[in-house]
């Protein structure tokens, strides 16, 4: 890139790193990005509208492709070729990252949740965790801008866990499905309420992308450009403006220093070629995700810097915090049988369960601090090789039985927030080196009380829901035997939080880091805390607001 | 006895299922076996030679004790289609096939009493359910590598079960015999005997994987009633009249009604 004078580099092309490029593109700077997958173009390689039954394995997921043949992800998912990460004694974590440009925002679930000024404070209200060093209001118009940007469907409810957005801000919501109306009305009876839920779904169009049209799986990509992905709108977008340049296959090993502590640039691995390069920038933003920015700044020593780099704190690969997660479902006789009509939808919740229980936490009725939401699933989907259920017999009969129980099959799909602990970090293995010679991120886990009584807690309430439906969904687990294994919900945050003191926190609320003006982080590792609401919409939200603050820093000459 | 020792034979002959095409070729091959005057005799099983009661083995069912085939195979070390294989080309499943002739056939056979044909819905193996069995038990992925010891033992123990009982191969019986062991094993419940419950239950995961690879053709998506996957222009409909209506009466049946979300119309 001898001939692109750039002002900021930006490691990471996924959700943080593409928004951060966005801004400060179209605010005039000249931005360099590094991506350590290959380059992607959905506009060719998306397979919208492929059926399982075309796929190897009927579509089902593998080592190779998790979440399934057609799923958008390519060379990523919980393991990445020649890049292993470990796990200490006792613990497992599952890390899933993407390799390609646009990083996870190509498949993720586009669930788009605001955090709440609650969100924000948790530890004043529960003395648990961290505060973030701001309030709702400072962040709420980055809410607006950000939900406008990207195009998110869902309606202000006035519950009290979803602020609402500014007027003319959110896009309509699709109409909900006979499932979420059934479960709706189970729910209510407990007092429990649904609502549509927020998803960075089009369904008007928006600049250059098309409304959703209601046909294919989101998790393929989606090459219209109705459901988010920076490959299909902010990377194009910063291109547009001629003040972004992008390299793939371009592994950053470390972020380099001068004898006085200020970042110079970054060293990065040319995976076509396998030699190292150097680039020299005045900022450099890291947004290669929570534990991959840690594991650049504990293995960016110096001598001015032993214990890694921004890490004058300690903090940095500590407070690893995961969504909870939980999985709980049951055949609903009453829909056995039922009216068969297009329920394809937007192809994920058009309605979900919100956190119901504020009230119940502030009286201290509950024996958990944090809140969960339930996503919801069941509807007469593509079948797929997990479509025969349980059945019985052969011949003409068991046929009959697969087709009774089409679409009443009901699935909740818990996600809690996780409180941080001691025992939830990550660090720098001190054996274990990547394909490139980089010393690999070394997890250690461990759940609490607080995560394992709200699942339980989350067990019942989902077990009473399908009781109202007139389902059985038999002896509950245990709450350690159904909650899922750190780093499987994939909303991995908290490893450089920020805060309001350099001793406990690795940025301020900028995400500027304290012991480097020049060096900022963009990605879920700035947060505080972790909400239950799936972090991504807050992780563009902050980028945004803090690409701005940084291009206003620059053009006065601060940094 | 005679006659029906005769149409065995011509059958064992007839039912060699037909492999080393993947199903992707399945409209090519599936116009080629309609023509094909040999499969779809035996697959929809025109077995009309009379049998005698006894000639089902329910006598030898009772006696028999619970056995169970110890295979060795050899694991699959063929590599799987990778992390970036290209999803527009016609995907490729790059590891061999493992199924032998005989158990494709009998894979076959089986295939088609799980899934006959219904009127003008094709029976599984029509639509070469056989075909995704065999890529399923090949593949080198650690699921399906269980799948095969289970898939392949339950075929074993059949074609074993069927020697016990009737001294041929299960391909080789008569439909009542046939049907004399599927009896047994099909039901995986409470009351499945002990000496059939290791078997029942194998089977079952050879009748899920059965069901899912049929219900994932076009035929079989249709027979189910899919009707998504089909761009809609304009705001999603919703559910139907007659959708709404049920779940009117469904909410009225388990005492929701009151609590009925609202809907917009
Ligand atoms: C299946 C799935 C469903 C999800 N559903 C939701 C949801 O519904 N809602 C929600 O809010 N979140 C969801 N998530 C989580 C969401 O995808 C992530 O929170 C979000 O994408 C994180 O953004 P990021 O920019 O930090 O990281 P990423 O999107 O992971 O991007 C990081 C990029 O940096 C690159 N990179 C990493 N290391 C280096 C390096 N050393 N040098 C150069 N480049 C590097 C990576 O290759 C990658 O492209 C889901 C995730 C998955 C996988
Ligand atoms: S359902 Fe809509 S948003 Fe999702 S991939 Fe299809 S067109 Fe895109």
């Amino acid at each position: 890139m001898k001939d692109f004078d750039f002002e900021v580099l930006v490691v990471g092309s996924g959700a943080g790193g593409s928004m951060a490029a966005y801004e400060l593109t179209k605010a005039g700077h000249k931005v360099l990005m590094l991506e350590a997958g290959r380059d992607y173009d959905p506009k060719t390689e998306t397979p919208m509208f492929k059926r399982n039954g075309e796929a190897p394995l009927m579509g089902a997921g593998t080592i190779d492709k998790d979440f399934g043949y057609y799923d958008a992800t390519v060379d990523g998912g919980w393991n990445v070729p020649n890049e292993p990460y470990t796990a200490a004694d006792g613990s497992e974590f599952l890390w899933w990252r993407a390799r390609m440009l646009g990083g996870r925002t190509n498949h993720w679930g586009r669930y788009s949740l605001r955090f709440s000024e609650h969100d924000f404070k948790g530890k004043s209200r529960d003395g648990l965790g961290a505060d973030w060093p701001f309030d709702y209001e400072d962040i709420a118009p980055w809410y607006d801008k950000t939900e406008a940007l990207v195009g998110v469907c869902g309606t202000n409810t006035g519950l009290d866990d979803m602020p609402p957005s500014s007027d003319g801000i959110l896009q309509p919501p699709p109409k909900p499905r006979i499932t979420e109306l059934l479960i709706a009305a189970a729910a209510k009876k407990l007092g429990i309420p649904l609502a549509p839920m927020h998803r960075a779904v089009l369904t008007r169009p928006l600049d250059n992308r098309a409304a959703c049209f209601y046909a294919t799986p989101c998790g393929h990509g989606c090459s219209i450009g109705a459901a988010f992905q920076t490959t299909t709108s902010l990377i194009p977008m910063a291109k547009a403006t001629g003040n972004l340049q992008v390299i793939t296959d371009a592994m950053v090993k470390s972020v380099d220093t001068d004898e006085n502590g200020k970042v110079t640039g970054v060293s990065y691995v040319d995976k076509k070629t396998s030699t190292v390069h150097q680039l020299k920038a005045k900022v450099v933003i890291l947004a290669a995700s929570a534990c991959e920015s840690a594991r650049l700044l504990l293995n960016s020593k110096s001598a001015r810097f032993p214990q890694g780099l921004a890490n004058s704190s300690g903090q940095v690969g500590k407070n690893l915090m995961d969504s909870t997660g939980a999985n709980i479902g049951a055949l609903v006789p009453a829909l056995q049988g039922r009216p068969i009509y297009n329920e394809d939808g937007h192809t994920a919740n058009h309605l979900f369960i919100p956190w119901w229980g504020h009230k119940a936490q502030e009286r201290k009725e509950l024996d958990f601090p944090r809140g969960y939401h339930f996503e919801i699933g069941g509807r007469f989907s593509e079948p797929n090789s997990g479509i025969a259920g349980y059945v019985q017999g052969y011949g003409p009969d068991l046929k009959r039985q697969v087709k009774q129980n089409y679409g009443a099959y009901i699935g909740f799909a818990l996600r809690g927030e996780m409180v941080p602990n001691e025992h939830c970090y990550m660090d720098i293995d001190p054996e274990v080196k990547d394909k490139w010679g980089i010393p690999v991120a070394r997890f250690h886990w461990k759940w609490s009380e607080h995560e394992l009584n709200q699942v339980a807690h989350g067990l019942k309430t989902a077990k009473a829901i399908f009781a109202e439906m007139g389902a059985d969904v038999g002896e509950l687990p245990t709450p350690e035997q159904a909650i899922l294994k750190g780093g499987e919900i994939i909303h991995e945050v908290g490893t450089t939080r920020m805060g309001a003191s350099p001793k406990d926190s690795v940025t301020n609320q900028w995400g500027q880091s304290w012991d480097c003006p020049n060096l900022f982080v963009m990605d879920g590792g700035v947060f505080a805390s972790n909400p239950h609401k799936n972090c991504t919409l807050t992780i563009m939200t902050l980028a945004m607001r803090n690409s701005s603050w940084l291009s206003a820093q620059l053009k006065q000459g601060a940094i | 006895m005679a006659k029906d020792q005769i149409n065995n034979a011509v059958d064992q002959q007839q039912i060699q299922y037909k492999s080393g095409m993947t199903r992707r070729d399945s409209l090519k091959l599936m116009m080629a076996l309609a023509a094909s005057t040999l499969l779809p005799a035996v697959l929809t099983g025109c077995d009309s030679a009379p049998v005698s009661k006894t000639d089902t083995g329910a006598e030898a069912a009772k006696t028999t004790s619970e056995h169970w085939p110890e295979l060795k195979l050899s694991p699959i070390t063929a590599t799987g289609y990778g992390k970036d294989p290209n999803l527009i080309l016609p995907p490729a499943s790059p590891w061999p096939l493992t199924l032998t002739q005989a158990q494709l056939t009998l894979v076959a056979v089986l295939a088609d009493i799980l899934v006959p044909r219904e009127g003008a819905v094709p029976s599984a193996s029509e639509v070469h359910v056989p075909a995704v069995v065999d890529e399923w038990v090949s593949a080198p992925y650690e699921r399906q590598q269980q799948d095969r010891v289970t898939i392949l033992s339950a075929l074993a123990w059949i074609d074993d079960e069927a020697q016990m009982r009737f001294s041929k191969t299960f391909v080789a019986l008569t439909k009542v015999q046939q049907k004399a062991i599927m009896d047994d094993i099909a039901f995986d419940t409470a009351e499945t005997p002990a000496q059939f419950k290791r078997i029942a239950s194998a089977f079952g995961r050879f009748r899920s994987l059965v069901l899912a690879a049929f219900f994932c053709t076009p035929e079989g998506t249709k027979d189910i009633g899919y009707v998504g996957n089909v761009p809609i222009g304009g705001d999603y409909p919703g559910p139907t009249k007659e959708a709404y209506a049920h779940l009117d009466k469904v909410l009225a049946d388990l005492g929701l009604t009151e609590y009925a979300y609202p809907i917009q119309t």
